[in-house]
């Protein structure tokens, strides 16, 4: 028996004895992808937060807790893969110009959280004023000691107020 | 390309420094992560003087590999590393009251013993208790100077306890810093009584991977079945040992005494003992004879805080026998203390290593707030590196493992009194402020020095008696975490303050303004503020703020029969800088036009690289390209030899152009915004008149013109009735004609900058520097330029103890839930005198930043002393809770309704000279006291314990 998934598009099979490994062990020793950052190791802090994709739904998925053997099927995104080349996500660009980050190591599991809700409000637009709610569901548990939050929150709700605008205009 | 800066000198070149060691000379370089590519100022930030991202910000928002943590030995085979490498893992020591008698891993299955498993006995003698080079403060290092030298000898008495360095050395007053007994041992001894919880019992190799995880696995929270102690003896009976130096700051003027009465610093050092003591013996006398005085007695606490930077310590060493090199990579705030110590552990007679070369690849730190600042981790991984038989070795610590090990804030106890005259005058304070240093002694009598100095809050203080010392325990080890003592003494300060107006009726914020210093006054130590503080005006400020000055009507809005509502004031004077600070800057021009700039700073996050980029924007017409921090051989190249008696004795002055007072030295974030900028900026002046200026007046034949006559302009270097000059074409001339292309600078600061005239290429200046170089553009080594008609301070200034001060006033909101004691807060108004902002967003980032830990660490994170507490290893982000989201308000702007935190940076007057301040532990440390004096409004109960848990909310409730 094998896992089969994929990270970041491209396919990965391993055998059932590494079924229990931490999907974010996997990242950092099998595919040197170090951006998914471990802090706590027991999915309180969520800096290891990763987009996994099963069916139509994708959600943000703490990895340093979440073992090979769940993943079967899924579609794995880390913070490797949310720019285009040079061209940056319009998180990523929210957080850099809002200067919403100081030693960067949370960063990381903040666009993977970020970007999984921006997906979900484009998909399903929420009213305006569910907004600070919905925000603080996606990033809300996400742990970073070094801003205080006010620079990440204002960055998401500036993104998301522009993905809902675009939304609802192209719906009128 | 992505925009970088560099968190070490040179990307991938490395300088070196020699280390003069018992086994002979050791080489020490820190090199740069050559996978980090250069910077393109243009695409970063392209406006001159202006910041539009973080110039790291690129990599970091995409995941880069930049952290310790992120590299194996196989991603460093362009640094010659092997591709394959062992993992370590520490035991560590259960009890303090037991001896150690070795591990039993009998346990284990075989596939996941260790290769190797190392005790303390396994050790050299140089790495079981390996000399470390902690250099702070000057007037720290005085008073260790003094220990040594003995009663009524003056400095220069002692020239063998002072020695003077060679160029590019620094003064290194800790090769007396080592009480004999105070230091321990790396890795217990067996037989031996472990001297603090947590101190390693053996080191453990694996060779694989798969065995080091499996190991882990079955051992944590399960550590007693694999060690061995004797029967219980009790603690050690020399407990508690006191870190020398302590520190005792006695003040007594009164309007009788001329010359300003009696204090540290105007007294005389070989006599300040003695009479220190005789006028405590007049402070005592005076309050207890004078009558009508108002004395409030207090008595705080404080438990140990963790500084919980996000990624766990981790690090790779690796020794070269070929090269007899020791190859480390780690995340360091102090990347230069780290090598040198790592050298010294292998320079001892005796080391099995033959060692002639220390590299160390300096990474981002993942965090700090200074719990990476002289960290021990970095000779625990040194010490694999003997036992891997020439593999490469990887620790990384876990969570637990950090929580376990990892420097702490101090726990604290303070106790004392604040006198006040019934008209609302501060009479003295009186306050003993005991540190619980933990196990290892790092920068703990330093913390607790400062801690002193801080308990005179912001105010004038006539008469004083402050004590502060910090003691060797079983706990986890104390280090230099933001506000280095100042969040102890401001609490303890500032809530008597409120107190005695709480009980007298008093407004708390008019009898605050009654009593603020301003520049002219004096510090508790006796020292001149010569800095604008603008106190009364911050005072005002907040005071009209609506969070203020309707709260009352807030009161009323929040109260219910399960909420009650309250306000609360406080203030703090942050000293930043140590009582004397050198600093190093190069400013370099590249050939393609785009400057570099190079610092001896670390960025730990604060964003020191992204505004050391911008500060040169308005002088050389463009921002850095790429910005190098770390410079750790910057001081060196530059023809100064540092020695802490210049001024004070008639053979050093600051007549002699190759002497200075000292190197580089501390590398705290708070020094960016003074220190650093002026650093770079001055040095920048210097490059525009030694290079630049050069350039313009031959490209445009006009060999009289002076700095005044030209302009920068979108990037072109302007003058009247002359074609604008690109940078790309000012470099050509530069290089075509041999020009020197960069300038190096060294500031002292101490009170005053020392300035001096330098002669340059387009004529003689006067740079706020004490020394300066030029760097040839041929790449040649730097050539001083000797400066001459120095103007330096007087050396008494340097018993000042701190000359800089961030001042901030903070008001909190709050709500209290009287059946769960639960505390939210509702509002924040920090105050905050930065002085000149150079980067607006950085500073607010910072600010909420501190906001945020200081919310933590008044209300949320409780980690208790013991083995109760993080030293059993079963502690993590589940237990030691910091603050969410949910924690802080999230709202810039005050907005009733909307729980916000709002910052009013004062305006920039000509008082600040231009000058930036620290920022983050300003706005920190006189938060905790507000929501101390706000829960006093809100529920009539004072609450004098850190954190205010729910519980403690409770039992002052209801008990």
């Amino acid at each position: 028996m094998t896992i089969s998934f994929t990270v970041n598009g491209a396919s990965q099979r391993v055998a059932d004895d590494m079924a229990a490994e931490p999907l974010l062990d996997y990242l950092h020793e099998a595919l040197d992808l170090t951006g998914t950052k471990l802090c706590c190791g027991i999915g309180v802090c969520r800096a290891c937060t990763v987009a996994v994709t099963k069916g139509a739904t994708t959600t943000a998925m703490i990895s340093c807790s979440t073992p090979l053997s769940v993943l079967d099927g899924t579609d794995i995104r880390t913070v490797e893969h949310v720019a285009q080349g040079e061209q940056l996500s319009a998180i990523q660009t929210a957080f850099l110009e809002n200067f919403s980050f100081q030693c960067g190591y949370c960063t990381p599991g903040f666009v993977m959280g970020a970007t999984v809700l921006l997906e979900q409000i484009a998909a399903s637009p929420i009213e305006e004023a569910q907004l600070d709610r919905a925000i603080a569901d996606a990033i809300g548990e996400h742990i970073c000691r070094c801003t205080g939050y006010v620079r990440y929150f204002e960055a998401v709700k500036a993104t998301a107020l522009k993905v809902i605008a675009d939304k609802t205009g192209a719906r009128q | 390309m992505i925009p970088q800066a560099t968190p070490n000198p040179q990307h991938g070149l490395s300088r070196r420094r020699f280390l003069q060691t018992a086994a002979g000379v050791i080489t020490l370089s820190v090199t740069g992560l050559r996978e980090i590519p250069r910077a393109h100022a243009q695409r970063w930030s392209p406006t001159p003087g202006v910041a539009t991202q973080r110039i790291d910000g690129r990599t970091k928002v995409t995941g880069g590999k930049i952290f310790a943590r992120d590299f194996n030995a196989r991603n460093l085979a362009v640094h010659g590393w092997p591709d394959t490498q062992w993992y370590a893992m520490y035991l560590r020591a259960l009890t303090t009251t037991r001896a150690f008698e070795g591990v039993d891993l009998t346990l284990l299955p075989a596939d996941a013993e260790p290769l190797k498993v190392i005790l303390g006995s396994d050790l050299a003698a140089g790495q079981q208790n390996p000399p470390l080079s902690l250099n702070r403060d000057n007037i720290v290092d005085e008073a260790i100077m003094r220990s040594r030298r003995g009663p009524g000898q003056a400095p220069s008495q002692a020239p063998s306890q002072a020695p003077n360095q060679g160029p590019g050395k620094q003064a290194d007053p800790t090769d007396l810093d080592h009480p004999a007994g105070m230091e321990f041992d790396l890795i217990v001894r067996p037989g031996n009584r472990p001297d603090f919880l947590g101190q390693a019992t053996a080191l453990l190799l694996f060779d694989t991977r798969a065995a080091w995880r499996k190991a882990r696995a079955l051992m944590q929270f399960e550590d007693a079945k694999y060690q061995n102690y004797g029967p219980d003896i009790g603690p050690n009976p020399d407990d508690p040992k006191i870190f020398e130096p302590q520190t005792h700051y006695v003040r007594y003027t009164d309007s009788s005494d001329p010359g300003g009465g009696f204090s540290y610093y105007g007294s005389n050092d070989a006599d300040y003992r003695k009479e220190s003591a005789e006028q405590a013996i007049r402070v005592a006398n005076y309050l207890n004879t004078t009558p009508d005085l108002i004395k409030h007695d207090f008595a705080c606490d404080m438990r140990a805080m963790d500084p919980m930077f996000m990624e766990p310590e981790s690090g790779l060493i690796w020794y070269d026998k070929t090269l007899s090199k020791l190859n480390v990579l780690l995340g360091t705030q102090s990347p230069d203390g780290d090598v040198a110590d790592i050298g010294s552990m292998y320079g001892e007679q005796g080391s099995r290593l033959k060692v002639e070369h220390v590299d160390l690849i300096s990474c981002f730190p993942g965090g700090g707030f200074g719990g990476r600042d002289r960290s021990p981790f970095s000779l625990m991984l040194a010490l694999c590196a003997d036992f891997a038989d020439g593999n490469a070795v990887k620790l990384e610590y876990d969570r637990f493992e950090q929580f376990r090990v990892g420097l702490k804030r101090h726990a604290c106890e303070t106790h004392g009194s604040l006198v006040v005259a019934p008209d609302q005058t501060i009479e003295a304070i009186t306050m003993v402020l005991s540190f619980d240093g933990g196990g290892r002694k790092n920068l703990s009598p330093y913390v607790a020095s400062l801690g002193a100095l801080c308990a005179g809050g912001a105010y004038r203080v006539p008469k004083s008696d402050i004590f502060a010392n910090a003691k060797h325990s079983e706990n986890v080890s104390g280090g230099s975490q933001r506000g280095f003592g100042g969040p102890q003494a401001f609490f303890a300060t500032e809530t008597a303050i409120d107190e005695i107006a709480a009980q007298q009726g008093w407004d708390p914020l008019t009898f605050r303004a009654r009593n603020v210093v301003s520049k002219g006054d004096t510090t508790v130590v006796g020292g001149p503020i010569s800095q604008e503080l603008r106190l009364t005006e911050m005072l005002e400020i907040a005071g009209n703020h609506p969070l203020w000055s309707e709260r009352a009507k807030l009161k009323a809005q929040h109260e219910s029969d399960r909420v009650a509502y309250g306000t609360g004031l406080a203030m703090s004077l942050q000293a930043y800088g140590t009582s004397g600070d050198g600093v190093v800057a190069a400013v370099m021009l590249n050939k393609d036009g785009t400057y570099e700039v190079q610092s001896d700073a670390i960025d730990m996050g604060n964003g020191s690289a992204t505004t050391l980029g911008v500060v040169i924007g308005d002088i050389l017409g463009a921002n850095a390209s790429t910005v190098e921090m770390g410079g750790y051989t910057l001081f060196g190249q530059i023809g100064l030899t540092a020695n802490r008696s210049i001024g004070c004795v008639p053979d050093a002055t600051w007549d002699d152009p190759k002497l200075t007072k000292k190197g580089v030295g501390s590398s705290s974030a708070c020094l960016t915004g003074l220190h650093q900028v002026h650093a770079v900026q001055q040095t920048a002046h210097a490059l525009f008149a030694n290079t630049i200026l050069p350039a313009a007046r031959a490209l445009w034949g006009e060999p009289d013109l002076v700095v005044q006559d030209t302009s920068w302009s979108n990037g072109l270097l302007m003058t009247e009735g002359k074609e604008s000059l690109s940078l790309p074409v000012i470099a050509e001339f530069v290089y075509g004609q041999g020009l020197d292309k960069g300038v190096l600078g060294h500031g002292y600061c101490q009170e005053i900058w020392v300035n001096a005239m330098f002669n340059t290429q387009s004529g003689s200046y006067r740079f706020e520097l004490d020394g300066l170089a030029t760097f040839p553009s041929d790449g040649g080594a730097a050539k001083a330029v000797p400066r001459y008609a120095t103007q330096a301070m007087d050396c008494s200034s340097g018993r000042a103890s701190r000359y800089a001060w961030a001042p901030c006033v903070n008001v909190i909101g709050l709500t209290v839930d009287r059946i769960t004691g639960e505390v939210q807060i509702e509002d924040v108004l920090s105050v905050l005198n930065a002085g000149r902002i150079h980067v607006e967003q950085l500073v607010s980032g910072q600010s909420q930043g501190g906001v945020a830990m200081a919310i933590g660490y008044s209300l949320l994170e409780d980690m208790p002393p013991g083995i109760a507490g993080p030293a059993d290893g079963r502690w993590n982000l589940n237990r030691y809770h910091v603050p969410r989201f949910h924690d802080v308000p999230l709202s810039s702007k005050y907005q009733p309704g909307t729980r916000s935190q709002e910052l009013v940076i004062m305006n920039e007057t000509p008082g600040d000279k231009k000058q930036g301040r620290g920022i983050a532990e300003a706005v920190m440390c006189s938060v905790a006291p507000a929501i101390s004096n706000a829960l006093r409004d809100a529920v009539g109960v004072r609450y004098l314990s850190l954190p205010i848990t729910p519980a403690k909310i409770l039992k002052g409730l209801y008990q």
